[in-house]
């Protein structure tokens, strides 16, 4: 990249930042996601919807198709800004069915879906902690974000040895929900016999690709939020007053202090990496190897971060009233959805080359 | 490789990045002494003069000095890609305080005098010099240092001890941050004086290390007298001084590269004890891996800060205490793995990858020196977080 492309790079992803910040306000009270903590959906689809207008649910989509054909380096950008402000809409489930939608041509209802009108959520997870979809035509799917408030469902299937997508709605699946620690739900569907609409016969490639751009993604919002539950707690330090001083004072307080910005910096630094190697195109395993690294790291280091953030505060950091736990309950849910560090570090070990030494 | 053309070193600084690359790899290739590659321990004079001189005759000694000076007027970032490449190519460190320290300071610093007796000298390797910075009560707390300077007519008479003086007996001068003001503040009562060693009331005495190696030593002053030209600087401004010539340098204590070496080692040594197909260890592994890939990461944006012209901040200190402590993490492995092996003074089978007790000797002063990772974190606390007191 020469340094002119590097800087309108720059410029589209400061931007990206800019208007994420004007719908999700990233040091703006949280009373929003307060008010819609443990209710169904988990989350406000009039905000989607707005999120729709802003071009994001279709932000990796190519402009042909009605999206913004933007790279992941904006789609981290936006991740991030959201987990700043703890966004509880499905927006990387929304953005990964558009992709899928996109890969099968425009079909279904992709525009609809990219305007936030309908939500899409993609039933690809048959059991915990995974990355791979078998597409199981009987197979309960299960770990769907907020699927409370989905109009419909993308099935993939497998049939023969390829990976087909079909598209159920909601009305024509049985769903159950359990409410997640963040006051989010986890829908399980079982899928109607004849598997909806068939939209496309051969998306396991789009898939997987989708799947590790969404572990990205999701690294990426848990940055923001580990970020913002450290600028907390740090302000915390610099105020609260223990035995007629203020506890940053403390060494050992400022050295556990110094070691979570460490960790806060290898995040970004891991993410950042990652966005550019997969924006400049690399492919195979060394495009998994790179999401691998990043979400295994924000996966450790978000709840690092936030468990340290609690107790930093002491008592006050345990209670529900106080913000910074918000934090650690998105972390808990987030950390191990689209893969948790220990996959990913067995996905790393298997796909990555020998180091360079 | 030979192909490739070595310009003359006034071209150096105005070659394209990665065709400068391939000319540092091709410069190494044709003059590096291949016995010399990685050597396991710090080199004396005597064992890298001819590499000192080799760079020296081909004007390749110093990289960072201006033209004008007779360096190579590089700019950080090729400063940096040099350094890479000389890492890879498992490059030893030559004697090289003089031209790292001495020289850039006489050159900020140091009057037109000054400049023209001492910096041809380092060219030439006729002046080997040392650094007299700590001191046995003034390690982590520098500016507490006592050894005193007190003028004598034209003489600065010096008496006190210097510890830790890498590579004294192979120098034949030093430099030093002496008292000359007992009543100011600490900081504002520090000059910068330049030491013949050869002058009556000098001893060096070796300190052997837990590498059993004499790389460091104890420096002693009874009564030394030092000409008063030899003050560098103003009188009591020699801790801003050396303070302001910390500059991009401190960014190789993070390189990755210790820890990229160790890592490699690692490994070897893990199917040599069969362990290494172990799902236990592979977990272990992997997190050394990836805190090393990220480190790689987090490397690259302080180097890109620098190719774009910007300064390092005190951030920089993450990458020191990230480096060391996983370099240290690596070596710790190294031993809980290689069961009695691990107490072995020698390498496993006579094969230098397998130095277990050796590197993880070496990588325990990493954590140690260039300001200790305590002092590290208390820098990034108070003026990265801004954290107060």
């Amino acid at each position: 990249m020469s340094a002119a492309e590097a800087d309108d790079r720059a410029e589209s992803i400061r931007m990206i930042r800019d208007s994420a910040a004007a719908v999700v306000p990233p040091d703006g009270d949280l009373k929003r996601i307060r008010a819609l903590r443990f209710q169904e959906p988990g989350f406000d689809p009039a905000m989607l919807r707005q999120m729709g207008e802003m071009g994001w649910i279709g932000l990796r989509v190519p402009e042909a198709l009605g999206g913004a054909g933007l790279g992941l380096g904006e789609m981290c950008a936006l991740a991030e800004e959201l987990g700043r402000g703890l966004a509880p809409e499905p927006l990387i489930q929304a953005a990964l069915s558009a992709q899928l939608l996109a890969a099968a041509g425009g079909k279904g209802a992709l525009a609809k879906l990219l305007s936030g009108e309908a939500l899409l959520l993609t039933a690809w997870q048959e059991r915990a902690d995974t990355l791979e979809a078998p597409g199981t035509p009987e197979a309960t799917r299960l770990f769907l974000p907020m699927a409370g408030g989905a109009t419909g469902f993308l099935l993939p299937a497998r049939i023969g040895d390829r990976l087909a997508l079909h598209e159920v709605p909601a009305s024509a699946v049985r769903l159950e929900t359990a409410p997640t620690q963040d006051g989010g739900f986890l829908g399980t569907i079982t899928p109607p016999r004849d598997l909806g609409t068939p939209l496309a016969t051969d998306i396991g490639p789009a898939l997987t690709e989708a799947l590790d751009e969404a572990a990205l993604v999701t690294a990426a919002y848990l940055l923001g939020g580990m970020e913002r539950a450290f600028a907390m707690t740090l302000d915390y330090l610099r105020t609260r007053q223990q035995f007629g001083r203020i506890i940053g004072t403390f060494q050992a307080l400022q050295h556990r202090a110094a070691d979570l910005k460490m960790q806060v910096a290898l995040t970004r630094a891991s993410i950042e990496a990652a966005a550019a190697a997969l924006d400049a195109g690399v492919r195979g395993d060394a495009r998994r190897a790179a999401v691998s690294r990043a979400k295994a790291r924000a996966a450790e280091a978000s709840l690092l971060v936030t468990r340290q953030s609690i107790q930093l505060h002491g008592g006050i950091g345990y209670t529900d009233d106080y913000d910074v736990g918000l934090f650690l309950r998105k972390a808990m849910v987030l950390a191990n959805q689209f893969g948790s560090a220990a996959l990913h570090r067995r996905r790393f070990m298997a796909v990555s080359p020998e180091v360079e030494a | 490789m030979d192909a490739i053309r070595i310009p003359p070193p006034a071209e150096l600084d105005g070659l394209e990045d990665e065709h400068f690359r391939q000319v540092v790899r091709a410069f190494l290739h044709a003059n590096y002494p291949e016995a010399l590659r990685n050597p396991p321990k710090r080199l004396h004079w005597a064992e890298n003069k001819a590499w000192y001189m080799t760079l020296a005759e081909k004007g390749w000694l110093c990289p960072g000095w201006p033209k004008e000076y007779g360096g190579l007027g590089l700019s950080p970032s090729k400063q940096i890609i040099l350094t890479e490449e000389y890492e890879r190519h498992g490059v030893a460190r030559t004697n090289d305080h003089g031209i790292v320290m001495l020289g850039p300071l006489v050159i900020k610093y140091g009057t037109e005098a000054q400049k023209q007796r001492f910096l041809p000298k380092i060219l030439t390797g006729e002046h080997i010099w040392c650094q007299g910075y700590s001191e046995p009560n003034a390690g982590s707390d520098l500016a507490a240092l006592r050894t005193e300077a007190v003028l004598d007519g034209d003489h600065y008479v010096v008496n006190g001890q210097k510890i830790w003086t890498t590579l004294a007996m192979d120098a034949n001068w030093i430099f030093l941050l002496v008292r000359t003001d007992k009543t100011a503040k600490k900081q504002e009562g520090i000059s910068f004086l330049l030491v013949d060693m050869n002058t009556p009331g000098i001893t060096v005495r070796p300190i052997i290390n837990l590498e059993m190696h004499d790389e460091f030593c104890e420096t002693f002053f009874d009564n030394v007298r030092v000409p008063k030209e030899n003050l560098v600087g103003q009188l009591n401004k020699g801790w801003d001084m050396a303070k302001a010539l910390l500059g991009f340098e401190r960014i190789f204590l993070g390189s990755p590269r210790q820890s990229g070496y160790a890592l490699s080692r690692l490994k070897i040594l893990a199917e040599r004890m069969g362990v290494w197909e172990e799902a236990g260890f592979q977990d272990q592994y992997a997190r050394l891996r990836l805190e090393f890939e990220d480190l790689k990461a987090l490397y690259g944006t302080f180097v890109d800060r620098l190719k774009r012209g910007q300064s390092l901040g005190p951030d920089v200190s993450m990458l020191k205490i990230i480096q060391t402590e996983l370099f240290q993490k690596i070596t710790d492995t190294m031993l809980e793995i290689a069961g009695e092996n691990a107490g072995l003074l020698e390498p496993l089978d006579g094969n230098r990858d397998l130095n277990i007790g050796g590197l993880y000797i070496q990588a325990r002063p990493a954590t140690i020196y260039g300001g200790s990772n305590e002092i590290q974190r208390n820098i990034l606390s108070k003026n990265v977080l801004e954290l107060p007191g």
